[in-house]
């Protein structure tokens, strides 16, 4: 029987789902339109405009998908999975926007959305390029809507749509009640993780990147289909350093974030999902590269095109990596499988196929020369450069691939148990060698240098380096390991061979800037990582520990978390550490903790850091994230990875009402007294002063033969404080009744419980609340030096490409 | 022959090596058992033995964290970690360890856990209704 549910509304879902199938529909008639336009030799170009008017209507399709999720989240419509799963009412608007590409749907959204995009840029401006371009591009397309179509076709469902109505998507008993509905009141937040400012740009960013990199694909698949072998590495160039530069934007966006929000404490740990990204984009770099090396001397055409071919094939790869669920319990940070196994592998292989088969076909025609380079030639390092850095990216991809190896031969190879050192010792190597070509290379020429010529200024830039490289290494201190030494030399010399180049570009040779920026940021980059990553040093350093046995002390492994107890200070490196208490806002706490360094009496300098932490009263758990002392040459970088739950003490509090009072209270101490005794406490004092014999009490008279007694008290505490207390001591017809007296600004309570008239003395029970819980975080604090260098390097680096792509763009003369 | 060509013969021969060595650099899942006989840091798959207490009290030792774990072949191990409780470790479903059996305990260098993360487990937490609403 159907049940007619309440409350849902249904429209914008149809009509989302509407939008996508449109959006698959145009796709595949655009992409099949293209294929006609471009291989059929007709005057007129109907074909071409049917393409046109199917991509114009894909972009709206894509746009009408986007418009009716992001209805459907700002309107809290939790009856539909999407909006239940990644976000809830309390989330500010801008974090709806991290929660619509939280899901693996709506990132794949967002990638559509950019190709659709830069589709219409390539209508608008690839001119005769535009019909065998565009048949590639709109074939991507009419796979990343496949992804989204969510329908069952013989038993399979393809694809994951992000409209799925909630009582679909899941199994429950209430889903069979007409209002179930109503019971739903809110979703389920977004991770907190991604509740950060850098979310809502680094996706949008890194999809950008992977977007863009079909668009070099495109053109050399259709330079070697249309047979424009010379023209399309030209073309195919300011689209490729375009990819690399705003990929690289989105990559370091994310490591940023890594920093600024994630407690893992660095900003590149080569997890999987990092490298799976940065594979592509060092691929199409030694693309650009050789396309140069072509472009100029007629050399390395093959290494080109097959450069660009594969840095495409890698971003599917990728996206299979993090998207299929093959990581599984390699990766922290993958998404889960909704699926798409299948899915992912054929759109991979759609596309290597086409490229290999292209190649195959074409071989005999490409215009790959027989002469041999010259040694002192530029194309020639260009050439060799790109191979180092693409045996790099094959280390990093077999290291990243073990799962995938064991899916796929079933084998059970564990990743490296030391996984940032065994990368750490293969991309070092590989790293000097590009960056130490990166620095020499500038002084060859195309086709042939003069060799004299060329050592004279080679062995000047090595001087400089040389000195500038002891010096620095003997200020950052890492001279440690003799790798480190020549990394940090071979960054330090391609600065220096490419800030000459840079100074001659100022006196005039312009359009030589973009790369001699670049490549200065890239050395940068290079030392600043290096120095930030090897000498980071975890200042938090726990001496005072209690060890737990034989067995654990016996390991001399620094304890790198420090207990810090509210206003107890703590000496942590230079720092004076205090605990200043927390605040709480919205979902976060905010533990303020107070730097200090003092030197000789005198506060030197002073600050406050704020780490927080996302107290999760289900969970019982902690999300911390860090905060930071930035300086200009090293950050102090502190998060708290322990702290007391709140709830949990709210509970135990809750729990205590209702039973006797006494039991707010420590066991009590009894003393035997006279008048003038004096009895301690934790705080101070109590003074007998005294028997009260005529103590009345209220509401009960006193007949004959009754005796109330009151005991004078006073409470002198540490603070020097005084108060009055008089507990009673009564018998009632021959039988004995007490009454406390609470002293509660003193946390004590008094019972005069007995009078033992043969030893004549007076019995007084004491009470104490128990002491207050001192308040305490566990702190873990990094320094991280010349981590400026990186950020730094990276920015120069994002500008030296942009200047490149001016330069190269001018050069395109096509029709 | 080009130059070229010996050199990407070379460049070949190198990234050979270096997928080789990646392999013999990697490391093996195994069992406590296993990480008894071998003394080389491995990994152990497993999951935790909820019905023992998880020692971690920051106020003795902020760095010591122990835990029982059963592993895929169902012993079970105490596992001490030098560091402090990782967020939702209670409500971890799968344990991935890395480290080497020191003693009767193992040492983790390494924890990873897979959680039925809130954020996209296909499941409803609906406390309020019960079974008998149906």
């Amino acid at each position: 029987m159907d049940v007619q549910f309440e409350g849902e509304h249904l429209l914008p879902g149809q009509l989302g789902q509407f939008f996508i199938v449109l959006s698959f529909g145009t796709a595949l008639l655009a992409a099949i339109s293209y294929y006609f336009a471009t291989v059929k030799d007709t005057l007129d170009d109907s074909w071409r405009k049917i393409a046109r008017a199917a991509t114009w209507l894909n972009s709206i399709a894509v746009i009408g998908i986007g418009a009716c999720l992001f209805y459907i989240i700002y309107n809290h419509l939790f009856e539909y999975h999407y909006a239940y799963s990644h976000s809830s009412r309390s989330l500010p608007v801008y974090y709806i926007i991290s929660s619509f590409w939280e899901g693996q749907e709506g990132s794949f959204w967002l990638w559509m959305f950019w190709q659709v995009v830069l589709a219409n840029i390539l209508i608008w401006k690839a001119k005769s390029w535009e019909n065998s371009v565009m048949t590639t591009v709109m074939l991507s397309q009419v796979f990343l809507a496949s992804m989204l179509l969510g329908v069952e076709i013989m038993g399979t469902r393809i694809g994951s749509s992000p409209f799925i109505l909630l009582r679909n998507a899941v199994e429950g008993p209430i889903f069979s009640r007409p209002d179930y509905l109503s019971l739903i009141d809110d979703g389920n937040g977004l991770n907190p993780l991604l509740q950060n400012y850098w979310m809502v740009i680094h996706p949008p960013t890194l999809f950008l990147g992977f977007a863009s990199m079909i668009v070099p694909f495109a053109y050399a698949i259709g330079g070697l289909w249309e047979k424009r072998f010379k023209e399309w590495p030209t073309t195919a160039l300011p689209w490729a350093l375009f990819a690399v530069m705003i990929l690289g934007a989105g990559i370091i966006m994310g490591s940023f974030w890594a920093y600024e929000a994630l407690n893992f404490g660095g900003f590149w740990a080569w997890d999987p999902v990092e490298n799976a990204s940065i594979i592509p984009w060092l691929t199409l770099i030694a693309a650009v590269h050789v396309i140069l090396a072509y472009r100029h001397s007629g050399h390395s055409y093959f290494t080109a095109t097959f450069l660009t071919l594969i840095s495409f094939i890698l971003v599917l790869y990728a996206s299979f990596l993090t998207r299929s669920g093959i990581l599984g319990e390699t990766s922290v940070h993958s998404f889960t499988d909704l699926g798409m196994f299948g899915h992912l592998i054929t759109y991979i292989m759609v596309f290597t196929v086409l490229a290999t088969v292209l190649i195959v076909v074409r071989w005999k025609q490409m215009p790959i020369t027989q002469k041999d380079e010259e040694t002192y030639s530029r194309e020639f390092w260009l050439f060799i450069g790109a191979l180092v850095l693409s045996v790099a990216c094959i280390q990093v991809l077999a290291t990243t691939s073990i799962p995938v190896f064991n899916a796929a031969f079933g084998t059970k190879i564990a990743p490296p148990a030391d996984e940032i050192q065994h990368y750490n010792k293969w991309q070092v190597p590989f790293f000097v060698v590009v960056a130490l070509i990166s620095g020499f290379a500038q002084f060859l020429k195309y086709r042939n240098t003069d060799s004299s010529k060329f050592y004279k200024t080679v062995g000047i830039a090595v001087l400089i380096a040389v000195v500038v490289t002891a010096l620095f290494v003997y200020a950052s201190g890492v001279y440690t390991n003799f790798m480190y030494i020549v990394l940090t030399f071979a960054g330090i010399f391609s600065i220096v061979c490419n800030g000459r180049i840079l100074i001659d570009s100022l006196k005039g040779k312009w359009k030589l800037a973009g790369s001699s920026v670049a490549h200065i940021g890239f050395g940068l980059l290079l030392i600043g990582a290096l120095v930030a990553a090897a000498t980071n040093d975890v200042i938090s350093v726990n001496n005072t520990g209690v060890g737990f046995g034989e067995e654990f002390a016996k390991d001399n492994n620094p304890r790198e978390n420090i207990m810090l107890y509210e206003n107890e200070p703590v000496q942590m490196d230079k720092y004076m550490v205090t605990y200043m208490g927390d605040s709480t806002e919205g979902p976060n706490t905010y533990y303020r903790v107070n730097y200090k360094v003092v030197e000789n009496g005198k506060v030197k300098e002073e600050f406050d850091l704020y780490p927080n932490a996302q107290q999760n009263a289900k969970m019982r758990s902690i999300v911390a994230s860090p905060d930071t002392r930035h300086y200009l040459l090293h950050d102090i970088y502190t998060h708290v990875s322990s702290v007391p739950l709140k709830e949990e003490q709210a509970e135990e509090h809750h729990e205590h009402e209702g039973h006797s009072e006494e039991e707010d209270y420590d066991s009590p101490t009894t003393h035997q007294v006279n008048p003038g005794d004096t009895v301690n406490y934790r705080n101070g004092i109590i003074v007998v002063k005294g028997v009260n014999m005529n103590a009345s009490i209220e509401k009960i008279p006193l007949a004959k033969g009754d005796v109330a007694v009151g005991l004078d008290l006073e409470v002198v505490d540490k603070g020097g404080r005084k108060f009055k207390a008089q507990p009673l001591y009564l018998i009632k017809n021959g039988n004995q009744f007490d009454f406390p007296k609470n002293v509660d600004e003193a946390g004590l309570r008094f019972r005069f419980s007995k009078i033992d008239p043969q030893n004549n003395k007076l019995e007084l029970m004491v009470f104490q609340k128990p002491q207050a819980e001192k308040k305490w975080i566990v702190l873990k604090a990094i320094k991280f030096p010349y981590i400026n260098l990186f950020w730094g390097g990276t920015i120069i680096m994002v500008i030296g490409f942009l200047l490149s792509i001016f330069r190269r763009n001018k050069e395109i003369k096509t029709v | 022959m080009k130059k070229s060509s010996i050199i990407g013969i070379i460049i070949i021969a190198i990234a050979i090596g270096v997928i080789i060595s990646t392999y013999a650099d990697s490391s093996t899942y195994g069992t406590f058992s296993d990480a008894q006989e071998t003394e080389t840091e491995l990994h152990v798959v497993g999951t935790l033995q909820k019905e023992k207490e998880l020692i971690y009290n920051p106020k003795k030792d902020a760095n010591y964290f122990a835990f029982y774990m059963l592993d895929n072949n169902g012993k079970e191990c105490k596992v001490v970690f030098r560091g402090t409780k990782p967020q939702d470790f209670e409500r971890s479903e799968q344990i991935v360890l890395t480290g080497k059996m020191v003693g009767s305990e193992f040492q983790a260098s390494k924890i990873l856990m897979k959680c039925p993360s809130k954020y996209n487990k296909d499941q409803v937490e609906i406390q309020e209704v019960s079974p008998t609403s149906v």
